[in-house]
């Protein structure tokens, strides 16, 4: 009874927080004066520059999605299954940038191609005039969100990798040579695994709205937010994010139909087993020199340019003088969401895990979905919702930001947590149960101290996310509570470029902390063990 | 876990729950403003008044994407659930359409009385401060120099003129500002012209300025802050003031503006914010920030480069006429522009 008692309540306040104001936008956008009327639809229809939007955002998301599978899945096979030399190290700087907010990589990326750029001190100022038009517009923003969202791929690609049997792979071995192995039995395997994160990049791609406004480039998601924002009209808004809603909904149906039972739950292969590795031989040295090359180029050219232009120490006290008080808020922000959302995760993720109601997969499609919607539209609907007197204790605080969080990231938490419940074998809950524990004590007793890795994983990625959110926050931090994300995007305007890069270096610095706090504790405290 | 990684963690939560409800109440002494002027300019006068006043002055910021706009589509949101006291608006127009709403109530601060008469509400719902002016940058290397907003539509600048999307910030307020002062028809006429003449829509002030500094375009009309902080970083381009001639029409100033919000829930802090955002030093800050704007008062210290409102000649509107003028006319804009 407690248990059900308990996950039906964690049901019900995510549907509050993340599905209730979505619901009620769309409402109000068919209900004009009292009747059901599809006038602002019609509005929408009609304007020829709701299709040049549509194309832009699906060619932004299709060439973002192309690119970033095809350098992504590559990358990931080398990494996860071949013996290439420092692959740890080359895998956490690939992913710097999906640890940071998009634009920042924007500016990375201005700072060194766009006029007045690092660039135009070593080509001469004809050179960046083109590599700034090339930079604003559809092929600067492809190649910061390819930055951004290649590490998902790769990422996912390296998981899945990880989830082959040595004992299948060895027995291939025996009869044929990897190439064999590699078509007849790792590719098949880890296919889902790639189309999976495909999606994933498609759909964030699309949402993208800080990337798609600094470089300039007219998409969906920027047009709703100007649609709220500039011309105030809420039902015009949100038609124009509903074929973001339904293209959201109908590749994640796609997804459920196609790859659900193939992705659903990742298993690594059994403990203490390990990986069969591709000895690279004497091209080991060349794809080493490669990957770096690339690496450079990608990662550490623009940070690095961001630090070159904001190196002063007057700039950085300058910077953090501007921005100190939202610097500690964010963490502080962050900190608390990731810990709510890690509570969400992991009662939630029990729940699908275990399939406790029958509503388990509606659950999880809607965890997905609402993490794949444009920040800015679950801004909008949470900022509608709860802008009333009764419930100024949650609009007029940060609880209204920290809902935004709940709405947006419970899935990664709650999909850690699922596959972490994979790995434990259900006969550790079964033989509490048994011994007469009850419900609460084998989840926080036996449960969670079995999934303490997973958990903090969760935990640390959440607490990621939640740093870096610049959509929800932008639309609804109360006043004088705004996010270092936001203070930074808000200060762009009209402030220097060696100040704005400051705050970007310090943004990346705040991101890694608990990084390395929590690296910290695994290797000298043995957090994990 | 260890427990006491999970005391720790449980300490922690605790201790951030508090720290963040203490950032949200901590201070009584406050007033909330919500401002469209940018934060790298009005953020500092802000701090100023805190440190002079003590008062905690708690913001929301418009972002450049906004338009100016979104903190004003939030006091319009809010409206039956304030939680602003003070709106530092970056154009009277927006001013004039919140009272419209019934969002602002009335206040006459003892810092306007030198401030002209066109430059604030009748009844005292706004006050202006601080203005942009609407100039014209000019290329160094361009053959002449356009003197008339007119000189969008002469075929001497066939396709060497740009301007910023009409449909956003200052520009809408100067072709509304143009429909007030030309009749319907002959602003009408003047922006087909104007397209006519290959005129190029750029996103905003200051891609026209770089379009101009870079030798793309001749010329562009934009705010005199991108016009001045352009000139001083060097760029080679000269700004002109439209329209200075007897009988021509003058250039657009686009003050701020101050407002105080009916309800709001800190009062006599909301006075003394709109008393120091319209008093003569707030605005000497302003003509010496970057953001170099013209001071209303008369007398008020300038930097060289920033000139006195004395010496220029003013294009004569009324911004409650320019407001509802703006809202008018947006689906024409919006044909116009190809939305």
């Amino acid at each position: 009874m407690s248990r059900r008692f308990t996950l039906f309540l964690f049901v019900i306040i995510f549907a509050v927080i993340g599905l209730l104001p979505i619901l009620q936008m769309f409402i109000n956008s068919v209900v004009v004066d009292n009747h059901i009327s599809f006038v602002n639809y019609q509005m929408f229809l009609s304007s020829s520059r709701v299709w040049i939007l549509l194309k832009n955002s699906l060619t932004l998301s299709l060439l973002t999605t192309i690119l970033a599978t095809a350098v992504g899945a590559p990358l990931g096979l080398l990494f996860g299954k071949t013996n290439l030399p420092l692959n740890n190290f080359l895998v956490f700087l690939f992913m710097l940038p999906l640890l940071l907010p998009p634009y920042i990589t924007a500016v990375a990326w201005f700072a060194i191609l766009g006029r007045g750029g690092i660039l135009s001190g070593v080509l001469g100022a004809s050179v960046t005039e083109k590599t700034s038009s090339f930079l604003f517009g559809l092929p600067g923003c492809v190649l910061v969100l390819f930055t951004t969202l290649m590490p998902i791929v790769m990422l996912l690609t390296i998981t899945y990798v990880k989830t082959i049997s040595l004992h299948l792979e060895e027995a291939a071995r025996l009869v044929t040579r990897w190439r064999t192995v590699a078509r007849g039995i790792i590719i098949p395997m880890i296919l889902p695994g790639i189309l999976l994160s495909s999606i994933l990049v498609f759909l964030l791609a699309l949402g993208e709205v800080s990337v798609p406004m600094f470089l300039r480039y007219d998409v969906f998601p920027v047009e709703s937010f100007t649609q709220f924002s500039a011309f105030y009209n809420y039902s015009t808004g949100t038609a124009f994010v509903i074929p973001l809603i339904l293209i959201t909904f109908f590749v994640l149906l796609g997804e459920r139909r196609f790859l659900r039972d193939k992705t659903y739950q990742l298993k690594t292969t059994d403990s203490g087993e390990e990986t069969l590795l591709v000895k690279l031989g004497n091209t080991k040295w060349l794809l080493f020199t490669v990957v770096s090359i690339f690496c450079f180029a990608l990662v550490i050219m623009p940070i690095t340019a961001l630090v070159i232009q904001s190196a002063s120490v007057s700039t950085y006290l300058k910077a953090l003088e501007r921005s100190y008080d939202s610097l500690l808020r964010s963490i502080c922000y962050a900190g608390i969401g990731a810990t709510i959302l890690t509570v969400f995760g992991y009662f939630l993720g029990y729940l699908i895990h275990k399939k406790t109601f029958s509503l388990w997969r509606a659950v999880d499609s809607f965890t997905i979905f609402l993490f794949a919607l444009p920040s800015t539209v679950i801004g909008i609907g949470l900022a509608h919702l709860w802008n009333r007197p009764a419930t100024n204790f949650i609009y007029g605080t940060a609880a209204i930001i920290i809902f935004g969080y709940i709405a947006q990231y419970t899935a990664l938490a709650s999909r850690i947590t699922i596959s972490t419940f994979a790995q434990i074998p259900p006969s550790m809950e079964e033989s509490a149960q048994m011994a007469g524990a009850g419900w609460f004590r084998r989840m926080f007793l036996i449960i969670a101290p079995l999934a303490k890795r997973g958990l903090a994983v969760a935990w640390l990625v959440s607490y990621i996310f939640c740093l870096k959110d610049t959509g929800i926050s932008m639309i609804v931090y109360p006043p004088g509570q705004d996010t270092f994300p936001v203070r930074t995007f808000t200060l762009m305007a009209n402030s220097p470029t060696h100040f704005i890069a400051a705050l970007c270096v310090i943004m990346i610095l705040i991101t890694l902390l608990p990084m390395g706090v929590l690296g910290f504790l695994y290797r000298v405290k043995g957090l994990y063990k | 876990m260890p427990k006491k990684y999970l005391k720790l963690a449980v300490f922690l939560m605790i201790a951030s729950t508090f720290f963040s409800v203490g950032i949200t109440h901590a201070w009584a002494n406050e007033v909330v403003v919500y401002v469209s002027e940018d934060q790298v300019f009005s953020e500092p006068i802000l701090k100023d008044f805190e440190k002079e006043t003590g008062i905690k002055a708690k913001a929301v910021y418009d972002t450049e994407e906004a338009k100016g706009t979104g903190v004003m589509n939030r006091l319009i949101t809010e409206k039956n659930n304030p939680q602003a006291d003070v709106y530092w608006a970056n154009e009277p127009i927006r001013a004039v359409v919140l009272k419209q709403s019934g969002i602002t109530m009335s206040y006459a601060s003892p810092n306007s009385k030198d401030i002209p008469g066109n430059f604030k509400d009748a009844e005292g719902y706004w006050t202006a401060f601080s203005a942009r002016a609407r100039v014209f940058v000019v290329n160094k290397k361009s053959s002449g120099r356009p003197s008339s907003i007119l000189a969008y539509t002469e075929p001497q600048w066939n396709g060497k003129s740009v301007i910023a999307n009409p449909l956003f910030g200052t520009t809408t307020s100067e072709v509304a500002a143009l429909f007030t002062v030309w009749s319907d028809e002959q602003a009408k006429t003047f922006m087909a012209e104007m397209k006519k003449n290959g005129t190029k829509i750029s996103t905003n002030n200051g891609e026209s300025t770089d379009l101009v500094a870079s030798g793309e375009f001749d010329f562009s009309l934009v705010d005199s802050d991108d016009a001045i902080n352009n000139i001083r970083q060097g760029k080679p381009i000269e700004m002109v003031f439209p329209d200075q001639k007897e009988k021509e029409i003058g250039c657009l100033l686009v003050p701020n503006a101050a407002v105080i919000i009916k309800n709001a829930r800190h009062i006599e802090n909301a006075k003394k914010l709109v008393d120091y955002l319209l008093s003569k030093e707030t605005e000497r800050k302003l003509a010496f920030a970057d953001c170099a704007q013209i001071p209303l008062h008369p007398g008020v210290e300038t930097p060289p480069d920033v000139p006195k409102i004395e010496n220029i000649k003013v294009m004569k509107i009324d911004y409650t006429k320019v407001a509802q003028k703006l809202q008018e006319i947006q689906p024409y804009l919006k044909e116009w522009a190809g939305y």
